[in-house]
């Protein structure tokens, strides 16, 4: 059987045109995908049953033992920790928030390891963004920044940007000018108009440089700036200005550079600045495909992105302080619920020492760097395959994930509303 | 009136305490006051042997000493202050003296980051080393410290001062990057190194007696000043964001 | 089965003509009865005014610009924080509160039933999840069509049955309840940084002007037979000058629907300004007024500008953009593919500042001036020109020339020679207040047919006890008294069950969605329209299949279905 227009549950493209095919309650093919999503589709080999640690050993255990562990753990914790979220869909999301004022406890998704700044900058400067079809339909100059999407979001080219047929464009390819600026040639740079090479942490400096000429303020700039002449900075600023509609998306290149938020506050100061001589926009190329989901949950119900600590009562959020990197580096919490994310693949070594010495439970379909960490893993059900749930795509656009397939394994939101009533009723009791 | 508070020793973890309740004005009523711990709340004489020397009846005839090995959880301490003195005897937590607007904050060790943060007045002195966001503003870009002084007399973080919209801050050792970052009015002096100062500036006043390192290219060379004694670059900027701001260098290197 | 007694209850209840009545109010399963049993809990209003639900008509409280408005703005969700208390989950956020601040705060002023001014259909999704987050009022959406491509397209072609079908098979697939026009065609020129001008100015490469955007869309929101009218946010806001614009467009209306308006212009306050540029910008509110007393086809409400810090957040890209441009402060754009656009900015309005004194007089000359207070609704166009939460203060203005006096005297000395505020002496009663709050409200939406904005047998017993005895308080004098009262109801009643007292909300809250459902032929049906169905896959970069919003999203709901003349 074939199925439609299913949802892909991997990357912030949330591309909704894959076609799978189910037999034996199995994906047996997958089709439009990239090779993230097909694999992601395709996706073998999960957890059986909840697990417990036992000594060196792993148990067998029910759902009901492994959520009552859960609740129990956060319920006596005194800075419980619950992060990851964005592998997980919305509702999921939801009642993380909920279990995390309940318990009174630290809140945090995988935004602060990835587009944190972007969100800091966003919350300095704003954001002058637009739906992907928008750029699709209309942009003649897109400009990724610190991006590789040929790596990163493989379909994001074809679908939104450089391949992509747009009503105002007769021919994407030739109608539209694509320029990367990295600090190195990327797989991306090779199919670029103009490649712009960047010394590594000289992304802000351009970008000020940037914002002068666009001022015409030009004859205050040295003649190079990190590496770039600023001949090829005039050029870039006038391929900008020339353009009916310039789109810039900027990717970890940009975020995790130093300065990081500042980097991307630089670059939106310039859009804006841009947008005084025509029509531009910027954009985040967020990486998991519904960490934006989390993002727009947390804030809907508690003010803020991520990073949002409930000790107090009200919500307090201050990224460096609040966030699951510095909680566990500085050993700041007592116990962790991890859901839809695998940090011990992606935090440093200091957090993965505390990590190891607190109690933490995981919510995920397959065993992962994480398991290593845990006294309990339970398996969930995968959001897109067998289970489904909003996420939101990193333009903003929330979309429905579809099952494809029936299991028995429950859904995040399952699971967590679950423990959230076992919790419930811990604290009433 | 002089409140010692001499931190029990614990064993166990580093879960921060938030200590917003030590204020010198708060001491008038007695020490009952909370401290908490994560979710936990706790009296202030299960976290620290508290003893009470002399009376007042104004906060600012009250010092309030810090002292003990793990001071350096606390977060919050000297929040919302306006008058009387904190003094710790070692290192300090997060968000020391924040709000401030009156008295005097001491600190004999090193202080965690956002030191000060949207101070309003008052005094702050580091001996030690300061984290990043001394002196700054909060999230979403508002103003910072808008009065107010800093004096660190080691090294600051990064993001030193950032927002800084009236005060003076001064740090004897080196800054780190962006430090002045957003300026809008003040003055902010470091003795030491930094790299990229005043990113962004509008307005006030930025002094680096070291090397500003990976200079932005957005600044115009005026000349030289005669600066309390020393030779400085005067610059202005930053031209990318239309900031009338000055920068004042001994030295300074671009990125290449 | 539930039954609630409300005993002397001095009711106004403007949509039964009932005028402080003090009566019994009867409640069985969330309905208006005649009688209950004697086993009924009671509650004895002891003679405070007691009014249906209240009943915002325009209100920016769920979806995608929202969110931004909150998340860019972590110094305003720390200005309002609340710990989670009983029942009430915690709350953070001053001008854009949190989905449950939002629903708490209106639940403590009696509001049961909100309309979400704004949302992309394409983003319908994110509006419903708010909603569902909002729990405390029933919710319903307008959805944008202002940059529709297929409607602009429709128009072009003068086809104004296929602008009508395909506003219905956008409602139904997004479960909106309304047609929202946002800036007509400026929305669509802003995604080249362009704007219209003025209601002739044609919208680049479609060649429509905002003037056929506004009639068509008009004539056939009347051939879907839908319960709201047209919701219009007219070209030009903000602009000196704009007032020849809305006359304009206004203007423009026939008067097709017997039952209630054919358009509701919103937030006229800022469409109401003279002058030719800021200096000599002055209040237009008077000509306006004029035109909607003379024609019953029209329906605007307020948007008051209140002293303060607010965010500013509207559909409306271009003038979000020429208010960074003004005062520069951080701004937010999300333009949306195929239909609409959005921007976002903070703001302040100044006492000290001419510009904005002159505006917090508009918006009270605009219902003062409107004879009919059907015609003119109470709004701030929340958060635009203020925080919701600032009502009670703006009924008290209303009511007392002595308050307007008092403030008056605190904002720009020059304002009085731009305004004719200071020389109205009309004070509007409590039925009048009663009206503009609520039953105005519902009538304009065409909800009184539901059972929203009155309280009579059958309504939904949706009820908001203020703690006022209004046959002891003269609210031209005793505005003080009025503010308090209207900020914070004794019982807020929501289907028979008391929500909110005194501040506090008691329950979890289970509301209902409105949405409408227009049913068409199958010449009409746009699912099976093999040019939509082409240009949908082609241009959007969401499938069709996955556009609609499903049903899992609407939890409880009311759908409304209207039989179209296609």
């Amino acid at each position: 059987m074939i199925v439609k227009d299913v949802v892909c549950p991997f990357c912030g493209c949330l591309c909704d045109d894959i076609e799978v095919e189910v037999e034996g309650n199995r994906v047996v093919s997958v089709g439009n995908a990239c090779e993230l999503g097909t694999t992601k589709l395709a996706g073998e080999k999960r957890m059986k049953n909840p697990i417990l640690r036992d000594g060196n050993e792993w148990k067998d255990i029910t759902y009901d033992e492994a959520i009552r562990y859960a609740a129990d753990m956060l319920l006596s914790a005194e800075r419980p920790l619950l992060y990851g979220w964005s592998g997980t869909h919305g509702e999921a999301q939801c009642v993380g928030v909920h279990m995390a004022e309940l318990v009174r406890g630290v809140i945090d998704n995988t935004s602060s390891v990835c587009h944190g700044p972007s969100i800091l900058a966003i919350q300095e400067v704003g954001h002058p963004g637009c739906t992907l079809g928008v750029v699709k339909n209309r942009a003649d100059l897109v400009i990724y920044w610190g991006s590789n999407p040929i790596d990163a979001h493989p379909r994001h080219l074809s679908r939104y940007t450089r391949y992509a047929d747009g009503f105002f464009l007769e021919n994407a390819f030739r109608d539209r000018k694509v320029v990367v600026v990295d600090i190195r040639r990327t797989e991306t740079a090779n199919i670029a108009d103009e490649f712009v090479q960047i010394k590594p942490g000289g992304d802000y400096a351009v970008l000020s440089a940037l914002r002068a000429i666009v001022r015409g303020k030009t004859e205050t700039i040295p003649r190079t700036v990190a590496g770039v002449t600023r001949e090829q900075l005039v050029r870039v600023v006038d391929l900008c200005k020339e353009a009916k509609f310039g789109a810039v998306y900027f990717g970890l290149g940009l975020t995790m550079t130093q300065g990081k938020y500042k980097n991307i506050r630089n670059a939106i100061e310039l859009v804006s600045e841009l947008n005084r001589h025509t029509k531009f926009t910027i954009s985040a190329m967020r990486g998991h495909y519904n960490v934006y989901g989390s993002n727009e949950v947390n804030t809907w119900m508690t003010g803020y992105p991520f990073g949002i600590d409930f000790s107090r009562g009200i919500a307090f959020y201050n990224p460096g302080e609040t966030t699951a990197v510095d909680i566990l580096a500085r050993k700041e919490c007592d116990a962790a619920l991890i859901v839809g994310s695998d940090p011990a693949a992606h935090f440093p070594r200091r957090c993965l020492e505390h990590l190891a010495d607190i109690p933490v439970v995981q919510l995920d379909p397959y065993p992962n760097a994480t398991t290593a960490f845990c006294n309990v893993q339970i398996p969930v059900a995968v959001t897109g395959i067998d289970a489904e749930g909003t996420a939101y795509r990193m333009d903003g656009v929330p979309i429905r994930t579809r099952k494809v397939l029936s299991t028995d394994y429950p859904s995040d939101a399952e699971v967590l509303s679950r423990m959230y009533a076992l919790m419930q009723e811990g604290r009433e009791g | 009136m002089k409140v010692t508070l001499a931190m029990k020793p614990t064993n166990t973890s580093f879960i921060p305490i938030e200590a917003e309740s030590i204020v010198p004005k708060n001491f008038l009523l007695g020490t009952d006051l909370s401290v908490w711990r994560g979710n936990r709340e706790l009296n202030l004489d299960e976290v620290f042997s508290v003893s009470v020397e002399g009376e007042a009846d104004r906060p600012e005839d009250i010092e309030v000493v810090i002292l003990g090995e793990d001071t350096f959880r606390l977060k919050r301490v000297g929040e919302y202050m306006d008058g009387g003195k904190i003094t710790v005897l070692g290192d300090i937590g997060m968000h020391c003296g924040n709000f401030m607007s009156g008295g005097t904050i001491e600190i004999h060790g090193n202080a965690d980051g956002w030191l000060g943060r949207e101070m309003a007045g008052g005094t702050i002195l580091c001996r030690g080393d300061a984290a990043n966001y001394c002196a700054s503003g909060y999230r979403g870009g508002r103003k910072g410290m808008t009065g107010g002084t800093v004096e660190v007399f080691g090294r600051a973080g990064h993001f030193l001062a950032e927002n800084i919209s009236g005060g003076a801050v001064t740090v004897h050792g080196d800054a780190g990057d962006m430090a002045g970052a957003e300026m809008r009015d003040g003055t902010l002096i470091v003795h030491g190194d930094c790299s990229r100062p005043a990113a962004n500036m509008k307005g006030g006043s930025c002094y680096v007696y070291g090397t500003a390192h990976a200079m932005l290219p957005t600044f115009k060379k005026i000349g030289t000043v005669r600066h309390e004694g020393r030779t400085l670059i005067h610059f202005t900027g930053d031209i990318a964001n239309r900031g009338k701001g000055n920068l004042f260098v001994k030295d300074y290197r671009y990125l290449d | 089965m539930s039954e609630l007694l409300i005993k002397n209850a001095c009711v106004i209840d403007p949509l039964r003509g009932i005028n402080a009545e003090t009566m019994d109010i009867a409640i069985l399963d969330g309905k208006i009865v005649e009688d209950v049993s004697g086993a009924a809990e009671v509650i004895d209003a002891r003679g405070a005014l007691t009014l249906p639900g209240g009943i915002d008509s325009h209100t920016h409280i769920c979806g995608t610009k929202v969110n931004f408005g909150r998340y860019m703005s972590p110094e305003d969700m720390r200005a309002g924080r609340t710990p989670r208390r009983g029942p009430m989950h915690s709350t953070s956020g001053y001008s854009v509160p949190t989905t449950y601040g939002n629903s708490y705060r209106y639940s403590a002023m009696g509001y049961t039933t909100l309309l979400e001014g704004a949302m992309a259909p394409l983003e319908a999704r994110h509006t419903h999840e708010e909603f569902t987050y909002t729990p405390l009022q029933d919710t319903m959406a307008n959805a944008l069509f202002d940059g529709n491509w297929g409607i602009l397209e429709a128009i072009r072609d003068g086809d104004t049955k296929r602008v009508a079908a395909i506003i219905a098979w956008t409602l139904r697939a997004v479960k909106g309840f309304a047609v929202k026009l946002t800036n007509p065609g400026g929305t669509e020129a802003w995604q080249w940084g362009k704007n219209v001008s003025c209601i002739r100015d044609p919208v680049p490469y479609f060649e429509v002007t905002p003037a056929e955007i506004i009639r068509s869309v008009v004539e056939a929101n009347e051939l879907l037979h839908l319960p709201h009218s047209v919701h219009l946010h007219c070209n030009n806001l903000g602009t000196p000058g704009n007032y020849t614009c809305t006359l304009g467009s206004l203007g423009l209306i026939p008067d097709l629907n017997p039952k209630r308006q054919t358009l509701y212009a919103t937030h006229v306050q800022f469409h109401a300004y003279g002058g030719s540029g800021w200096k000599d910008f002055c209040s237009k509110s008077e000509p306006i007024a004029r035109l909607v007393n003379m024609r019953p086809q029209i329906v605007i409400d307020m948007g008051q500008v209140m002293f303060g810090r607010t965010t500013t957040m509207t559909a409306d890209g271009p003038m979000e953009f020429n208010l960074y441009r003004l005062h520069h402060d951080k701004w937010s754009n999300h333009d949306v593919e195929l239909e609409t656009g959005s921007g976002i900015i903070p703001v302040i309005y100044r006492r000290k500042n001419l510009v904005n004194s002159i505006m917090w007089a508009i918006g009270l000359e605009l219902a003062l001036l409107t004879k009919n207070p059907w015609q003119c609704l109470l709004t701030t166009d929340n958060p635009n020109g203020a925080p919701f939460v600032r009502y009670p203060e703006i009924i008290a203005l209303l009511m007392s020339k002595r308050y307007r006096d008092a403030e008056f005297a605190t904002i720009h000395p020059d304002t009085g020679s731009r305004v004719p505020l200071p020389a109205i002496e009309r004070e509007l009663d409590w039925y009048e207040i009663a009206v503009m709050t609520r039953a105005g409200q519902a009538k304009a939406l065409g909800i009184q047919d539901l059972g929203k904005g009155h309280l009579g047998p059958g309504a939904e017993a949706d009820v908001a006890i203020y703690p006022i005895r209004i046959d002891e308080v003269d609210p031209s004098v005793d505005y003080q008294k009025v503010i308090e009262a209207f900020g914070r109801t004794e019982y807020t009643i929501k289907r028979g069950r008391v929500v909110s007292r005194r501040g506090d909300c008691l329950v979890d809250g289970s509301n209902a969605t409105f949405w409408v459902r227009p049913k068409v032929s199958d010449d009409y049906d746009m699912g099976k329209d093999p040019d939509f169905i082409e240009k949908f896959d082609r241009y959007y970069t969401v499938r069709m299949r996955n556009y609609p919003v499903q049903e899992e999203y609407l939890n409880r709901n009311r759908c409304i279905e209207t039989e179209a003349e296609i």
